[in-house]
């Protein structure tokens, strides 16, 4: 029985131990890169494949939360919210050849895909929600990307309390899955300011951070180094994980 | 064998630990696809100031201290539903909490595939799985452990319950975990999306991941305690050296 005791205590032990010594690794930064190579790993095992389960009108959830990023606060998109968006144009530019500044009416005009997809985020909550508008690889196609191209950075409108810009991205490779969509209208409606009006993402292949809201501008570049702190997002550039298909 | 044992046991705190910081981002698990209050199956919170409750199929339970109001790693105490000291890392970080469990659950499949060929290869698993005839073997072998009964019924390397345990563990519950877990991936569910469906949707799947985190730990501790009451040195130098001394101990209990 004593033996039984020293090995509860060791196992408690153990367990109490593993937090402290977690929280220390976690704070090496040789170990914390190691942490990183799943990354890798789960980008070349799932990838951007098959497409996600398509809903019926019924299953949409009534209340399709908004989460921390609220309606944006600064001037141009005040002033865009005053005119009813009529002189927002959506600028795709960077290494293409035709560079492109689509105005709404345009947008409206290429919209061709309605789908009633789940939304997961990160935090773990799940909703559905209907999404009509243009599939992003139309978008960039008709800019035509040039050699060497290989990302789609997707600038918002949105900045945090300290003015850094909210802004996504996503290989060209994954930005040409079919269920990529800009939309424009989420559940019959035009998308209401604090869910992206007038032209959010909607990534269904990825979990929730990749889908961008209040898109301004489609950089198409050869490397994700010059936006933000270099990490292809400004929740990637907090520590999550570029690849967030899982 | 007796490397991923250890692996896999250093894998499986750290899981459970970095799942539960998880957890914590979205304390509440519903059986449903898309998020639904109404099918709301566990919820942790903290509804006022101070005060920490747990609501398991509509019942509320307060548990300020040890769930939904509890430390926060920074020194104080705040609306959390699982406390610091279990966490990894111990504050509140859904972003590292994420590398910690994918990396780790890479870990632990690896540990999964050398397992099983291993134990495949070796003709280990064979003995531990529960056939049809072990059935009968059950119900007496339980008499036995609660005194009802005084000798054993007869048994190779592993007695019926231990058989029954093992399976459960191997073919019920670890699959559980691992399909549970790949079903929250919204990547796997595009290309695999009878996935969630099997499990009841995704939301669903969280639950069952959480269910069977919960079987793997009672487990866990039963594991432990036989061990510990069945010559605990013999078993930890077994498990370090892969000699099994016989003798005192029938080999009952692993």
């Amino acid at each position: 029985m004593k033996r039984g005791l020293f090995l509860a205590s060791t196992i408690s032990a153990a367990l109490s131990a593993c937090s402290p010594i977690g929280t220390k690794l976690n704070d090496s930064r040789g170990f914390h890169d190691l942490l990183e190579r799943a990354e890798q790993l789960n980008e070349g095992f799932i990838g951007t494949r098959g497409r996600v389960t398509l809903y019926k009108p019924n299953e949409i959830s009534a209340d399709f939360p908004v989460n921390s990023l609220d309606t944006p606060s600064d001037s141009l998109y005040a002033a865009l919210m005053r005119d009813r968006f009529q002189s927002y144009r959506l600028i795709v530019d960077g290494m293409v050849d035709h560079p492109l500044a689509l105005t709404l009416p345009q947008l409206q005009h290429l919209m061709n895909v309605i789908q009633i997809t789940r939304h997961d985020c990160v935090e773990g909550w799940s909703a559905i929600a209907q999404w009509q508008g243009v599939r992003v690889s139309d978008v960039i196609a008709m800019a035509a990307p040039r050699a060497g191209a290989r990302y789609a950075i997707f600038h918002s409108f949105d900045r945090d309390a300290n003015g850094t810009p909210y802004y996504e991205s996503l290989s060209l490779e994954q930005a040409a899955h079919p269920q990529t969509l800009l939309a424009l209208r989420q559940n019959g409606k035009p998308i209401a300011p604090d869910r992206g009006a007038p032209v959010r993402l909607t990534v269904p292949t990825q979990l929730g951070y990749k889908s961008a809201k209040w898109v301004r501008r489609i950089e198409i570049a050869a490397s994700l180094a010059h936006s933000g702190s270099g990490k292809g997002g400004y929740w990637e550039d907090q520590g999550y994980e570029w690849y967030a298909g899982i | 064998m007796r490397v991923t044992h250890w692996l896999f046991f250093v894998a499986f705190l750290v899981l459970v630990s970095s799942g539960l910081q998880i957890f914590n981002a979205a304390p509440y698990l519903d059986a449903s696809d898309k998020t639904d209050p109404a099918r709301r199956v566990l919820q942790i919170s903290s509804p006022a100031d101070g005060v920490g409750t747990t609501t398991i199929f509509g019942r509320t339970f307060r548990t300020t201290g040890w769930l939904g109001y509890t430390d926060d790693g920074m020194g104080g105490k705040s609306a959390r539903a699982f406390p610091a000291w279990i966490t990894i890392p111990s504050y509140q970080d859904l972003a590292d909490g994420r590398r910690w469990h994918l990396f780790f659950a890479w870990i632990m499949i690896a540990c999964g595939v050398v397992y099983v060929l291993w134990g495949v290869g070796r003709r280990d698993l064979r003995e531990l799985v529960l056939r049809p005839r072990d059935l009968r073997n059950v119900l007496p072998m339980q008499l036995y452990y609660l005194r009802l009964r005084k000798d054993p019924p007869l048994h190779g390397k592993y007695n019926p319950l231990q058989k029954t345990a093992y399976t459960l563990v191997l073919f019920v519950f670890a699959p559980l975990l691992v399909l549970s877990g790949f079903a929250l991936s919204p990547g796997l569910d595009s290309w695999a999306p009878w996935l969630p469906h099997i499990l009841g949707g995704r939301q669903f799947a969280r639950l069952w991941h959480f269910v069977a985190m919960l079987a793997l730990i009672g487990f866990f501790v039963t594991h432990v305690v036989l061990v510990a009451t069945t010559g605990v040195m013999n078993h930890l130098k077994s498990m370090v050296t892969g000699y099994y001394r016989l003798g005192a101990h029938d080999g009952t209990g692993l």
